[in-house]
């Protein structure tokens, strides 16, 4: 079985958008006497903030000098929580807290400044367990997938160097 | 806006509506994915309103009492105070009465509100939260990952005939600010405590495998593809050793 196909929108994922920075400007302002170090601070999460979906999960990476990454896979997810304060929503932003099952009590990845929140938020209830009654699950198999590829592709080799031994010998044996 | 609220006993008024508009509050949830019919829509009780309100009053009444006692010797300063002074005292007085009024008005509106745009919604697999009007907040969580369900209820609670449900997933921390955090969904002042628990209870029979840990049916075998290509490999080898075997 091959892994879902991921939606295009959602592989098309890479960085926050624009309204984001926006916001955090505010959240700096909001910050008051914290304003020079918060807006340094939130300025590089901003720049440096990638996101990657693949089959099997979520690859969310921010920071130079303190650099973070956190991946997780969307079976592990508990659950998924949308958020959005009102500045936010002038903004047309909200935020995705996904949750699995460790021990804190925020959220493991919260997913920042994404304007089609709702496809996202669908996206990953989709991908969860238990989303899916039994027998519609399609288990991401992409290991097993390419383990078979690789036997095929070993395969093909042999097959290549039995057909140079025979076409030797035959060879030699129609000089013989 | 119209059909906002869940309870259709609880009208907004003019003003709520334009304040619902201006803080760009999104329409009612949809449902989670699941069979249509499934879907059950549960809402805060009337009770919950009740309640709510009772705890406004008490802390409108607590700021109150608060705000007198500052206003008190500000009161009795302006007798014996210098014109500056007094005018200093007057501003104060005003400012003070002006915030409690402002906070007072903003946290009944808030408190109406949260109780009327709260959304319980069941299907056959998952489960949505919605709630928040300043800060929305909307969780969706599978049945497949509920560890367990607990009932709630205080001393006025109990007299009001709310409870509240809480759906727990697997995970520490739990309760976070307006019990809206992590691993937990909660069915805030609910007044059918025990149906909605018999409903996610009979539906979660279904998940016999609901926490943690792999389902079966996820890791369908893929021997088939794998053995089939290992013995086509497997094929290629003894036909090349055959071929290595036949002497020139």
């Amino acid at each position: 079985m091959s892994p879902e196909p991921l939606p295009a929108h959602i592989a098309a994922i890479e960085r926050p958008s624009p309204p984001l920075w926006t916001y955090y400007v505010l959240q700096a302002i909001a910050s008051t006497v914290a304003f020079p170090v918060t807006i340094v601070l939130l300025y590089f999460r901003y720049h440096t903030m990638r996101y990657r979906f693949d089959a099997e999960g979520i690859h969310m990476r921010w920071g130079i000098l303190m650099r973070r990454e956190v991946m997780l896979n969307y079976s592990r997810i508990q659950d998924i929580q949308l958020r959005a304060n009102f500045v936010e929503r002038w903004l047309g932003l909200a935020r995705i807290e996904i949750q699995t099952a460790s021990g804190s009590a925020g959220a493991q990845m919260t997913l920042e400044g994404l304007l089609n929140f709702v496809e996202v938020r669908d996206f990953l209830y989709s991908r969860m367990r238990g989303a899916r009654h039994v027998g519609e699950t399609s288990p991401a198999m992409g290991s097993n997938e390419s383990l078979a590829g690789v036997l095929t592709d070993v395969a093909r080799e042999l097959r290549a160097i039995r057909q140079l031994i025979e076409a030797r010998g035959s060879h030699g044996r129609t000089e013989h | 806006m119209a059909a906002l609220s869940t309870d259709p006993d609880f009208h907004l008024n003019a003003f709520e509506r334009w304040l619902l508009g201006a803080l760009n509050v999104p329409e009612a949830p949809q449902p989670p994915d699941g069979s249509p019919d499934s879907i059950r829509v549960f809402r805060a009780g009337r009770n919950y309103y009740l309640w709510s309100i009772l705890i406004w009053a008490v802390g409108a009444l607590g700021a109150g009492v608060a705000a007198v006692s500052v206003s008190l010797p500000l009161v009795l300063a302006i007798r014996r105070a210098s014109q500056w002074g007094e005018i200093a005292a007057v501003a104060a007085l005003v400012l003070i009465w002006s915030a409690y009024v402002v906070i007072a008005g903003v946290t009944f509106v808030s408190r109406r509100l949260n109780y009327g745009l709260r959304w319980y919604i069941v299907t056959d697999r998952s489960l949505r939260i919605r709630s928040g009007i300043f800060a929305m907040s909307e969780l969706t969580m599978t049945y497949s990952n509920v560890q367990e369900i607990r009932i709630s209820s205080g001393p006025l609670q109990l007299l009001l005939g709310i409870a509240d449900v809480e759906v727990q997933a697997a995970g520490g921390g739990g309760q976070r600010e307006h019990g809206g955090g992590g691993h937990v969904g909660r069915f805030s002042g609910v007044a059918h405590a025990n149906e909605i628990r018999e409903l996610i209870v009979d539906r979660l029979r279904h998940y016999r495998d609901s926490g943690l840990g792999d389902t079966k049916h996820v890791v369908t075998p893929p021997e088939v593809g794998d053995l089939a290509a290992a013995k086509a490999v497997l094929e290629e080898a003894v036909a090349l050793r055959a071929a290595l075997a036949t002497p020139p």
